[in-house]
């Protein structure tokens, strides 16, 4: 594909993970992602420089962050006139931000940006009900007393009580864990085979810490400086003992252990040209290759919610000219145990690869020494739009250290049925 | 929350009372990049010994016109009203009064010192400055000039503890070898508020060679890297900023779990944050790396400030191996092997040709303090890196120094008990506690380009404390 | 339908009240039965301007996203006043008050906007013997001008009594609804054989969490203010244990969820077997036979159907 030059990623910050009502429960998104963003420029000393854009987002949203990203600019070390913009993607919107900036820096519009997400599941909007959101419209727009009078009176005493959001997919009520329960069981996947996975993320995430990976990855916030939800000690015995939350009766296996928790956590990338980043003596880990997103018809039942990577990943590797075991590194997220199995499955299933992606043979099997080497979503925890900045900055950070050439994939499943991949390339 | 002596010494009523209870009163200091407001007496005393004509171009070199001092000498005095004798006075309030006291070998010829210093004391000003420049007795020819050279810290100390108003008394001891240039960064240091919590301090400058004079004296630091350790909070994040002040390029540093706090420093001044636990094997390796990547390949380091240091305080009767070894490891022995990796010419992003080392000592490294073994013992450490590595690099034009911190207040200083810290805040000559950037002005004077003549010293930042003298 | 010139029309000004024409259908009247002459007349009103600001709050209360062409389902609610209307009137057979919504049957011709003025009519047909008692339609049409845009098929069961000289087995009468078992419980079919059942999964693929005020809600936009959906208290004075959900609104909420799949005209055919206790969780599904589109509203774990559904 002609590219008119290369997109890199610098570097990224993130702040520690918190458990929803932990460490960030009186926080803001806003404050989240100001901790991540004034991190970043600490680390590579932009304080007081304008970079072509920021963009972020964030998947719970109050109305009053309408301008989430360029009001968290605004209170940053950025220079104050360092545009920002929203964006949202359900569990994609990290990676997809990132997506966008690369794809800007690659077309010259910009020379660097900033991208990614945060999420807060503790300080969630709460909406007044419908009928109370109704009335104060109406004596909102009233023109006289009287009017105002009539619409305050409107109110019942049914309608004070607060609207939360829903976990559910709006278009089939059931929350994506209810999703993932059913196409975890149309595969088969073992409840053995999804604690193994959780115990691992958790193990491989400690090592991590304990190895000052994340030292450079990692500012910390309001006296957290861990990911919270991170069980060094955890095991495949200790996840055994767990009941199901998701399914029901038989076959259900689906735990908490083995399913992300609700987080809350902030985290960007700091994407440029190469020419911008030598300019200013940064480092660059990997180079932006290419990028996919697929999505599903899953209100119809026809496909699980979060199995589009499984159809996005064998369009971008066509694309490239890549096959799936040409990677150093898979960065899978773990939204729950059982995607990630169900994504390899799928890739694995000679009657999937026919009848879903239309192709010969099946993407076939992945060393799986090379997956979430450094743990993922399970042990770091999950806030939506984290997440993609999460994946971007650790894998090419990992990438960098295995040395020029070595190539990563990066697969995240989002709500609505969509999925969001990319390739990274250490340079 | 309203401290019970600042009721006593911040109401009229209460300063007369606290006054009557002998509470000392504190002066607001003059700090910065100021002169003193009255006149520079200069007096270059005569003496047997070599002399030497440093102090006088050092002056020139500054900038500064000295005037003359007035000597109290019989000849010179009046009789007052009540009959007895009146010494000489000046005019006037002066500033500083600089004694060239190098020549003096004999003992009557200490007397000079007492004549210039008599009516000086009482004319200087708020937050004046006498500074004795002597020869180091080390060097002096016979063992009479050795014990008179020797005579001129005594009288210095205890000048300092005269001295009211935020004055302050140092000894500057050089050789003949010692330039005006070379002296230079360390008069102006003495006479500006830079140094106002330093005093009662003898030091050394015997080299000849002054470093590179900054062609701003404003931005003595403008395009030299300089890495500080610890600096995150308090008396680091002090460091930091007079550093920044002074144009350097700042590479701050301190653990991973001080991100937050390291992030706000890094991002007020301009620098880069590098997280990263300086106990770590690699440690200097990494700041080598950092500063290789974000300020060129070529890239040197022109100062590193060791300030990151813990106290995990316990009387030595219940101190185990922990204790004692997490204190001695963060505080020395991370410093001695990132000195070594950075001292290495061939790593990239290492120490620069004339480059400067800075540790930071403490009052109790010097004196040792109760409970404080461990602590103590990792400062009196520090004490002694500096001593010795400082001959080993000079031929380098690297210089290795330290400051030894008495009472700072910072945000750690706030939580000892309530006595214990208003006892350490008054009972100094200033009467009250130093502020980070007493220490901070201090290392900067150190890590100055133009300090390259001041090497292996140990300049205690305490306000002349009588704790641990 | 007759041709258009045989039939008497009943020009309406304005849209019957359907509370009004419920109080009216509530006097006593001697009323001609299952053996009576059902109206030949055609009750119509021309050239309607439809409510945009009620079209809205219809459109969220039944899930659709609000657009400007609209649903089948609105123009049913919009002739529904002109259904009530001959129902209620002295001459209508039978009591409003028994008579069941059992099915329904839409054509949308082609696509209808909001801002399109509509002439509505409505009239009665076909009465019938059915197993458990009589049957009858009601026919509903929109024009837009001349040109025919919508047509609605309504079959009402009034249980108990059939016409005289009906077989014992009056099952093979009625091809679509059959009698309910329970006589509580109007709607609750004997058998469950359906055309619609084929293909669609047991296992909902979405649950719809229906709050207890849905009734009053879908009255307030629809004009259907039969107690039934209203309070508990009214329902229980009707038989049922709780406020059940208008059948209607249950079918335009399948047909929201269908929104992206259906296409510019269709035909929309349900059964109601069932009625919605609220509040309660309910569970839906589809699958895709041909052309068509098959739905079910059923229980939550999909074991009892409430209403099965085609689009064609």
């Amino acid at each position: 594909m002609a590219q008119a030059r290369n997109a890199v990623i610098v570097g990224g910050n993130r702040i520690p993970f918190g458990k929803a009502g932990g460490a960030y429960a009186s926080v803001s998104n806003q404050d989240m992602l100001t901790a991540a963003l004034d991190g970043l420029v600490a680390r590579f000393g932009l304080a007081g420089q304008r970079v072509g854009e920021v963009a972020a987002g964030a998947v719970l949203k109050h109305s009053r962050d309408f301008n989430l990203t360029r009001e968290t600019v605004l209170g940053s070390a950025l220079d104050p006139t360092t545009p920002a913009y929203d964006l949202q993607q359900a569990c994609g919107t990290g990676l997809e931000a990132v997506i966008q900036v690369a794809n800007k820096i690659q077309l010259g519009q910009i020379d660097s940006a900033i991208a990614g997400g945060v999420d807060s599941a503790s300080d969630a909007p709460i909406a007044v009900g419908e009928g109370l959101r109704r009335a104060l419209l109406r004596a909102n727009h009233a023109k006289t007393t009287a009017q105002r009078i009539q619409a305050f009176a409107s109110i019942r005493p049914g309608d004070l009580a607060p609207e939360t959001p829903r976990n559910s997919e709006p278009r089939t009520g059931l929350s994506m864990g209810e999703h993932q329960a059913r196409t975890a069981k149309e595969w088969g996947i073992s409840r053995e085979a999804q604690d193994e996975l959780a115990a691992a993320s958790h193990h491989n995430m400690a090592r991590a810490w304990d190895e000052g990976f994340f030292d450079d990855l990692v500012t910390p916030f309001r006296k957290l400086s861990k990911d919270q939800g991170l069980r060094p000690e955890t095991s495949v015995e200790k996840l055994a003992k767990l009941s199901p939350v998701f399914g029901k009766g038989e076959g259900a296996t689906m735990t908490a252990g083995n399913s992300t928790p609700l987080s809350d956590g902030a985290a960007l990338v700091l994407v440029s040209s190469e020419e911008w980043a030598a300019e200013r003596n940064l480092p660059v880990l990997a180079r932006f290759v290419d990028a996919e997103v697929a999505a599903v018809d899953y209100v119809s039942g026809d496909e699980g919610l979060l199995m589009a990577p499984a159809y996005a990943v064998p369009r971008l590797l066509a694309r490239q000219g890549l096959s799936l075991q040409d990677f150093d590194l898979y960065e899978i997220h773990e939204a729950f145990a059982s995607t990630v199995l169900t994504t390899l499955a799928a890739w694995e299933d000679e009657e999937f690869a026919a009848e879903r992606l239309g192709l010969d043979a099946p993407l076939g099997a992945i060393d799986r020494s090379r997956l979430n080497v450094n743990g993922s979503s399970l042990a770091a925890g999950h806030p939506f739009a984290a997440t993609g900045g999460r994946i971007v900055a650790s894998l090419a950070k990992m990438l960098s250290d295995k040395g020029p050439g070595s190539r990563g994939l990066i697969s995240i499943c989002a709500a609505g049925g969509q999925g969001v991949v990319a390739i990274l390339e250490a340079v | 929350m309203t401290k019970v002596l600042d009721v006593l010494t911040g109401n009229p009523v209460a300063k007369a009372v606290g006054k009557q209870l002998g509470v000392p009163q504190a002066t607001e200091l003059r700090r910065g990049r100021s002169l003193p407001t009255g006149d520079v007496v200069l007096a270059v005393l005569a003496g047997s010994g070599a002399t030497s004509s440093a102090t006088r171009e050092a002056l020139k070199g500054l900038g500064v016109t000295p005037v003359d001092a007035v000597r109290d000498e019989p000849a010179a005095r009046t009789t007052g009203e009540d009959g007895r004798a009146v010494p000489p006075a000046y005019s006037s309030k002066i500033g500083a009064v600089v004694l060239d006291a190098t020549a003096l070998a004999t003992v009557p010829e200490l007397e000079g010192v007492r004549a210039v210093l008599r009516p000086a004391l009482r004319a200087l000003g708020s937050s004046g400055r006498v500074i004795v420049v002597g020869t180091a007795p080390e060097l002096t020819d016979s063992p009479e000039a050795a014990a008179v050279q020797q005579a001129l810290e005594g009288i210095t100390r205890s000048v300092g503890k005269e001295l009211r108003k935020g004055g302050t008394a140092n000894l500057v001891l050089v050789s003949t070898e010692t330039t005006g240039a070379a002296l230079s960064s360390t008069l102006s240091f003495l006479l500006e508020g830079r140094s106002a919590y330093v005093s009662g301090q003898p030091w050394r400058v015997l080299g000849a060679e002054a470093g590179q004079v900054p062609s701003d004296p404003a931005a003595p630091f403008a395009d030299k890297v300089v890495v500080v350790t610890g600096a995150a909070r308090g008396i680091g994040a002090g460091i930091a900023e007079v550093f920044a002040r002074d144009g350097a390029s700042l590479v701050v540093v301190d653990i991973p779990a001080a991100g937050e706090a390291l992030t706000k420093v890094a991002n007020r001044l301009g620098g880069t944050a590098l997280q990263l636990d300086i106990t770590s094997p690699d440690a200097g390796q990494k700041i080598a790396a950092h500063v290789a990547a974000r300020h060129g390949k070529d890239a040197r380091i022109h100062a590193i400030i060791h300030n990151a240091g813990i106290t995990r305080d316990k009387l030595l009767v219940n101190t185990d191996e922990d204790r004692w070894g997490s204190v001695l490891e963060v505080n020395l022995a991370a410093e001695i092997r990132i000195n070594e990796v950075l001292l290495d010419a061939d790593v990239a992003g290492g120490l620069a040709e004339g480059g400067r080392i800075v540790g930071v000592a403490s009052t109790s490294g010097v004196a040792g303090n109760r409970g404080q073994t461990n602590y103590a013992a990792s400062k009196a450490g520090v004490i002694g890196l500096v001593r010795a590595e400082a001959p080993v690099v000079a031929d380098r034009g690297i210089t290795v120094n330290a400051v030894a911190p008495g009472f700072i207040e910072t945000e750690m200083t706030d939580r000892i008990p309530f006595a214990t810290r208003e006892f350490a805040r008054r009972f100094n000559s200033l009467s009250q506690g130093g502020k980070p950037v007493d220490v901070a002005e201090t290392i900067a004077y150190l890590a100055a380009p133009d300090s390259g003549a001041v090497t292996g010293q140990v300049i205690r930042v305490c306000g002349q404390s009588q704790i641990g003298a | 339908m007759a041709s258009e010139e045989d039939v008497d029309v009943e020009l309406l000004d304005t849209l019957p009240g359907i509370g009004v024409e419920i109080a009216r259908a509530l006097v006593p009247t001697r009323r001609g039965g299952p053996d009576g002459q059902l109206p030949t007349r055609r009750v119509m009103i021309t050239d309607l301007e439809q409510d945009a600001e009620r079209f809205t709050a219809y459109s969220r209360v039944c899930g659709f996203t609000l657009r400007d062409s609209v649903p089948a389902t609105w123009l049913h609610v919009l002739t529904f006043p002109l259904q009530v209307h001959l129902m209620a009137a002295p001459d209508f057979p039978l009591a409003l008050a028994g008579l069941v919504h059992v099915s329904n049957e839409m054509r949308l011709h082609r696509p209808v906007d909001i801002g399109e003025r509509l002439t509505l009519s409505s009239s009665a047909a076909d009465l019938r013997a059915h197993r458990s008692g009589t049957q009858l339609d009601l026919l509903g049409e929109a024009r837009v001008g001349d040109e025919v845009v919508w047509t609605g098929r309504s079959t009402y069961l009034a249980r108990g009594k059939r016409p005289s000289g009906s077989p014992e087995d009056a099952g093979s009468l009625s091809a679509g609804a059959e009698a309910p078992a329970d006589p509580q419980n109007p709607y609750e079919k004997a058998g469950e054989a359906s055309k619609t059942a084929t293909k669609i999964g047991e296992v909902p693929t979405a649950l719809w969490r229906l709050p207890g005020g849905l009734g009053r809600e879908y009255a307030g936009v629809s004009g259907d203010v039969n107690p039934i959906h209203l309070t508990p208290l009214t329902a229980k004075a009707f038989g049922f244990p709780r406020t059940i959900a208008h059948g209607m609104w249950t079918h335009a909420r399948a047909l929201a969820a269908l929104e992206g799949r259906l296409p510019g005209a269709y035909e929309a055919s349900v059964e109601f077997r069932k009625p919605v206790l609220l509040p309660s969780t309910v569970g839906f599904s589809f699958a895709r036979e041909g052309e068509d589109l098959a739905f079910r509203v059923t229980s939550r774990d999909g074991s009892k159907v409430h209403l099965a559904g085609t689009v064609a």
